[in-house]
């Protein structure tokens, strides 16, 4: 008997007013004791709420509508509460996205293990408290913090302290739910280590939720997949690594490539995933797959048992059957592979034109003044940082959060003063710029903006959005704006353009938003666009595919780019030059595949090992078949769902 | 630490422009205003008092002189806690008057809001976490209509069945005329009588404001992350709802406590003065029908005096319940 | 819920959540079409809409509707108040002081007048009270909260500490103050006084969006689009506002009322006016108590408490716009 059980189950999530959602459908699988899973999927693929749903912690309206959930063979969709509630964390616990806000901001950390530990253990109270002490030690946190309140320690403390918390009574299995989202790169890898330490210690099984592919198949024995709420692949690492079995699968390994190869590709899903107010009554990945073929659009495929593992395939069903029958074999090929995808060999960079100078950043420091009581501490965001935008290239600033990137970009565009140095934009001096200068200088300097969901105000349309900048600087009257809208839309693969001029924001998926945020920048045909952390907060399937976008259009429209990130991989497929700084100071600076193939900082170094290398075989990866035609991207008439 | 000091120079600064308001606002009008109440006074035709006219100057300082004269005389004044006389019971000084009241006030006052509070939260607690059960449809709708219900009119109503159709209560008053004044069981008796009508008109709607504020917040703090954390965690489900749901939920109230008791001060205005309670509402009460403006100004300074101290109070227990305001992040 | 890394969270697990700025968020959404006909998406299914989609919401819910229906009949007894009254409020040709009867559905005041007359006839002021004297306090509120807001500094440190300070100040006993010292009487200058001393709350909720509206991305974004700061303030901010300016406008209403009312009651009103705080204090004054009077004291009661919780039921729906967590599941 498995020690965890999950049998046909379905979770719906009705309201009166909207049309019932089915997140999770018919979703099967099983989990040994002690062991290492991961759980995959893009945002509304229903991962979380299915571990939700394991937990029985779904929020209404949120309720699980069929199927089984089985804990040591005990069904825990209908044992009663008080029964449910014994178990619970003693044989189940669990650790929520990025715990910003999962520990009780009014409590010391030690009231937040002594509640829980006191109810179900039988240990004394200073039994208790040495027992907190060594989880945390566990974790590597020093025992001091524990008499300290959440809002004192940092992001990656704060998770560290969850994992312990959710140790505490040695569970029989942890869910993790996006354990690292959030946090830095150098700072997830090492929880993710500790965690995979702790795990083969203790044998405790590990549900591990998360978008990140990589990240999942770095550390997990066995990986599902979920997409647009159901289980399409369930299968081991080494076998997924080796031969995805699903397409979907395929396609997001795709996204992930060795940024120190001597040649970087990666790939994207072009279209998005379906709404899930209609169940679709077949292959619900058949709209984006490369694959289909007519049987995907008329019945829906079973989670079957194929090579090393199972999946929800007709295609790869058939080449099982067909390999079972003829002996012979398929796997090797793998399956046919995506022909959108982007490569430095494909992207515009190869043209090697000689771009002028456009900004030059000279010597610049930024100290910031922070007061605290009566004592005045000093901060030093920028130290002595120097570089130049050339028209028709792109410079990567590759950072972690506080590592002063962010304020370089504010500087750079003149929302920030710097305290030492200059910032040249031909003759004009940007750090001197004032009131009106800034405005006028802003037509020259534009902005790509992190998260596309808040870039673009919930109460305008499309439309108006882009006519704002167009009518502000090109002086354009309305007719002659509404006509360069249209341009504009197709410009950024928005088409065709008069479908998406009259929706709101909230009605375009997330790449879609970006692409919106995208055109905007370019509507008062700027000399330079500063594209801060532009794919970051969008599904690793489209990742590759907005920066094909960025990359063609900068180099044919001859606009300096600042591209600012703390993604190795993107910044070498994107960048001519690449930056790494470190707490202000450049630590590094150079072409952009010397820097990452021959780092000669320790920081850039370790930046470069927490990238989780995909060790594949060769055959997958070379099968590519390189495009320079952009992919004309699939205009989905359905409004998302997402939100 | 920093939060506190913030807090005190808000108190200092609050203060000082509600007692410069107090100055103001009855310079506001055109003319010498100490004319014009006499004007008026004598409009009542009532024989003016060269003593009441002093009383009047007093409170409003020297009148030709320079206007910068009179408020500096007029802070020196307030700060030799002289306040004026009051013109209706001459020639008490206003302080006199204020401190036989205030006693009753601030009695009913704070066992009203206490309370309402503590009934108010628990109630609204309940509510949230029981929710969409016939409690919380009873709460949250049944109760928001009796909450529109007008504090005098409550007091008329109540005073009319109990004391008037029923005659089980005193009709007015602290205590009876007959009373000893002295304290014995059968005083305390007496006052409570007194008092449970004005009372029950405080709180028959003071609670529901907390009961709605709780419940709206609770509702949020139920879908946290570490309230789900807490039930994943297996703990009993009062502590639950307690120690993590209604912990992080009370906060806003906390504040709002000392915020709602100006609201309060309001209601009692009306109630003591239908009840005839000897507190300073009806004092006000009194001093607005006659006209007795030092009388009335000066209440006014003392209550918002009184509402500074609250939030003060307010803002100290805050503090430390809530760490993260410690901090001193603003 | 702010977290940077919001929509990398499961959105189900936060349906109405992240898109809950504005009115148009509410709207639901245009039928879903079959994935195979995306390239041909008809333009007319957004067409054709009668009704404003903030209305809609509103109406969706089912205290509301009972709200808005509620007031639309408060209105009408207002507007046709001279028809549907038996008699003139001020005629005092009846007996005085009359319990209930067929003449008089409500008694008569002591001074002879008949009461369900003044009822009715008293619906207007507190309907003129309660647009005007909480208009003022909204208008007064959104421009404070808004530029303390969004100007940020030493502008908003010494608006903050103003409106601290009318947060402070108890409303009734300064309004009595005030309108004790006015010269003149009457419902005009109870409006004016409710609107100066009533807005501290509004203003400090609209503060408060204010700030988190101004960091959002799409206000930047708006910089950088070379729109000005006017521009920005209404168009980008004040839409988003919207629902939360009628939430607070209808509460400030409710406020005006019941300070009308009181005011009246404590007798710094004008005794001739004819309206439901000044019945009450006739009542009290003209013993309804003695007489045993039932009628005459509870009705303009009652009649506040119902105008009030009908624009509070209106409020639950407003309020069901801005926060879909308190949407009725
Ligand atoms: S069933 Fe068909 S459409 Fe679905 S993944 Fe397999 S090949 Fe693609």
């Amino acid at each position: 008997m498995a020690l965890l059980e999950v049998e046909n189950l379905d979770v719906t999530y009705a309201t009166k007013q909207r049309p019932p959602l089915f997140a999770v459908r018919n979703v099967n699988f099983e989990l040994n004791a002690g062991e290492f899973v991961g759980l995959v999927g893009e945002s509304g693929s229903g991962k979380s709420t299915l571990g939700n749903a394991i937990l029985k912690l779904l929020l209404p309206p949120g309720r699980i509508t069929a199927g089984s959930v089985r804990f040591e063979g005990k069904e825990l969709t209908t044992l009663p509460d008080e029964e449910l509630r014994q178990m619970r964390w003693r044989d189940f616990s669990t650790v929520f996205q990025s715990s910003m806000n999962s520990l009780n901001p009014v409590t010391r950390i030690e009231a937040q293990f002594q509640d829980v530990m006191a109810e179900k253990s039988d240990l004394s109270n200073s039994q208790i408290h040495d027992r907190i002490g060594e989880l945390l030690q566990m974790v590597k946190i020093d025992p001091s913090f524990m008499r300290y309140y959440p809002h004192e320690l940092s992001g990656g403390m704060k998770q560290r302290v969850a994992l312990a918390l959710a140790l505490a009574l040695k569970p029989k299995l942890v869910i993790l739910d996006e354990p690292t989202t959030g946090l830095d790169v150098l700072v997830q890898k090492e929880i993710m280590h500790n965690l995979r330490t702790l795990q083969r210690e203790q044998g405790f099984a590990v549900l591990l939720i998360s978008h990140d592919l990589g990240t999942v198949l770095e550390v997990s024995d066995r990986v599902l997949v979920m997409y647009a709420g159901e289980m399409v692949e369930d299968a081991p690492t080494h076998g997924m690594l080796k031969h995805p079995i699903h397409p979907y699968t395929h396609g997001l390994l795709g996204s992930y490539a060795d940024p120190a190869a001597e040649e970087v590709e990666i790939s994207y899903i072009p279209g998005r995933p379906p709404d899930l107010t209609r169940v679709p009554k077949a292959c619900p990945y058949a709209p984006r797959c490369p694959e289909a073929i007519p049987l995907c659009r008329q019945a829906k495929p079973q989670l079957l048992p194929m090579w090393d593992g199972k999946a929800a395939c007709h295609v790869a069903q058939m080449q099982w059957n067909d390999e079972q029958h003829n002996h012979t074999r398929h796997s090797e090929e793998g399956p046919k592979l995506l022909d959108a995808a982007f490569s430095e060999a494909t992207s515009h960079k190869a043209m090697k034109l000689e771009g002028e100078e456009v900004l030059r950043v000279e010597n610049v420091s930024k100290t910031y003044q922070r007061r605290a009581g009566f004592k005045t501490t000093s901060m030093n965001a920028v130290n002595d940082v120097s570089f130049n935008l050339r028209s028709g290239k792109v410079t990567g600033l590759v950072g972690q959060s506080g590592s002063g990137k962010t304020t370089i970009a504010r500087m750079i565009t003149g929302t920030e003063y710097p305290t030492s140095g200059a910032i040249w934009f031909g003759e004009t001096r940007v750090d001197k710029l004032k009131g009106r200068g800034i405005h006028n200088y802003r037509k020259h300097v534009q902005y790509v903006f992190q998260d596309p969901f808040s870039a673009l105000n919930p109460v305008h349309t499309i439309q108006y959005l882009l006519m704002r900048p167009l009518m502000n600087y090109g002086k354009l009257n309305a007719a002659q704006a509404r006509q360069k809208v249209r341009e504009l839309l197709e410009t950024v693969g928005l088409t065709p353009a008069e479908q998406f001029e009259t929706k709101m924001a909230h009605q375009l998926s997330g790449g879609q938003r970006q692409r919106v945020v995208v055109a905007r920048a370019l509507a008062p045909d700027p000399d330079i666009i500063i594209a801060d952390e532009p794919i970051s907060m969008l599904d690793v399937s489209i990742r590759a595919e907005i920066l094909q976008l960025l990359d063609k259009l900068v180099r044919e429209r001859k606009i300096a780019m600042l591209y600012i990130t703390h993604d190795l991989l993107s910044a070498r497929l994107l960048s001519d030059e690449i930056l790494v700084l470190n707490q202000g100071h450049v630590v590094e600076q150079g072409a952009a595949k010397t820097v990452i193939r021959q780092p000669t900082n320790e920081y850039t170094q370790l930046l470069l090992e927490a990238i989780p290398r995909l060790e594949r075989p060769d055959h997958v990866r070379a099968s590519y078949v390189p495009t320079a035609e952009p992919t004309k991207v699939q205009v989905d008439a359905s409004p998302v769902s997402e939100e | 630490m920093r939060y506190f000091i913030r807090r005190f120079l808000f108190f200092l600064l609050t203060l000082w422009t509600a007692v410069t308001l107090n100055f103001i606002i009855p310079r506001l009008e055109p003319g010498d205003p100490a004319e014009d109440i006499v004007r008026r006074l004598a409009g009542q035709n009532k024989p003016i008092d060269p003593a009441q006219l002093h009383a009047i100057r007093l409170m409003l300082g020297i009148p030709g002189g320079n206007i910068f004269q009179q408020y500096i005389d007029y802070l020196n004044l307030l700060f030799h806690g002289q306040f004026g006389v009051s013109y209706t019971y001459f020639p008490y000084p206003v302080t006199t008057l204020i401190g036989q009241s205030i006693m009753w006030t601030v009695g009913l006052v704070l066992t009203t809001n206490i309370i309402g509070f503590i009934a108010g939260n628990l109630l609204g607690a309940f509510a949230a976490w029981k929710r969409n059960s016939i409690f919380d449809s009873f709460v949250s709708v049944g109760l928001s209509f009796v909450g529109t219900l007008p504090y005098m009119w409550i007091a008329l109503v109540l005073l009319f069945i109990f004391a008037f159709q029923l005659q089980l209560l005193p009709m007015g008053g602290g205590f009876s005329e007959t009373s000893t004044r002295q304290m014995s069981w059968g005083y305390t008796l007496d006052i409570m009588q007194h008092a449970l009508l004005p009372a029950l008109s405080i709180l028959i709607t003071g609670p529901i404001g907390w009961i709605m504020g709780m419940r709206n917040n609770m509702v949020q703090t139920l879908r946290e992350d570490y309230t789900r954390l807490a039930i994943a965690k297996g703990l009993k489900p009062w502590k639950v709802a307690l120690l993590y749901s209604a912990r992080n939920a009370i906060l806003p109230n906390v504040t709002g406590f000392a915020m709602s008791l100006g609201g309060i001060m309001g209601g009692v205005v009306l109630v003591e003065s239908i009840f005839n309670y000897p507190g300073m509402g009806r004092l006000f009460f009194e001093a607005v029908g006659n006209r007795d403006y030092p009388l009335m100004q000066t209440i006014l300074l003392f209550t918002i005096v009184g509402m500074l101290l609250a939030n003060l109070l307010a803002d100290f227990v805050v503090g430390l319940l809530d760490p993260r305001v410690r901090k001193g992040k603003n | 819920m702010d977290t940077q890394d919001h929509n990398l969270k499961e959105p189900l697990e936060q349906e109405g959540l992240t898109v809950t700025q504005g009115v148009t968020t509410a709207v639901p959404e245009p039928p879903i079409l079959e994935p195979e006909d995306d390239d041909v998406v008809p333009q007319q299914a957004r067409a054709k809409r009668h009704v404003p989609e903030w209305f809609e919401v509103i109406w969706s819910n089912r205290k509301a509707r009972v709200g808005l229906i509620l007031l639309l009949f408060f209105i009408l007894v207002a507007i046709f108040a001279n028809v549907l009254a038996p008699y003139s409020p001020t005629d005092i040709s009846f007996g005085p002081s009359q319990m209930p009867d067929s003449q008089h559905w409500l008694g008569t005041t002591q001074a002879g007048q008949d009461v369900f007359s003044q009822l009715i006839y008293g619906t207007r002021t507190s309907l003129i009270v309660g647009a005007l004297g909480g208009g003022l306090a909204t208008i007064i509120a959104l421009v404070i909260g808004m530029v303390a807001g969004y100007m940020g500094g030493i502008v908003d440190e010494i608006l903050s500490f103003f409106i601290n300070l009318g947060l402070v100040v108890p409303a009734l006993p300064l309004m009595v103050t005030v309108a004790a010292y006015s010269p003149v009487k009457g419902p005009t200058i109870i409006i004016l006084v409710i609107g100066l001393t009533g807005w501290a709350w509004g203003a400090r909720f609209k503060r408060s969006q204010v700030l988190t509206l101004r960091v959002r991305d799409y206000i930047t974004s708006a910089q950088f689009a070379g729109d000005g700061t006017l521009r920005i303030v209404f168009r980008e901010i004040l839409p988003n506002m919207l629902s939360l300016t009628v939430l607070s406008y209808i509460s400030a209403a409710i406020g005006a009322i019941g300070a009308e009312a009181g005011l009246e009651f404590l007798g710094v009103g004008d005794p001739s006016t004819i309206s439901w705080g000044m019945m009450l204090y006739w009542a009290n004054n003209g013993g309804a108590m003695i007489t045993g009077q039932w009628a005459w004291l509870v009705a303009p009661g009652l009649a506040l408490a119902a105008i009030t919780s009908c624009l509070m039921l209106i409020n639950f729906g407003v309020d069901a716009l801005s926060n879909p967590q308190l949407r009725e599941e």
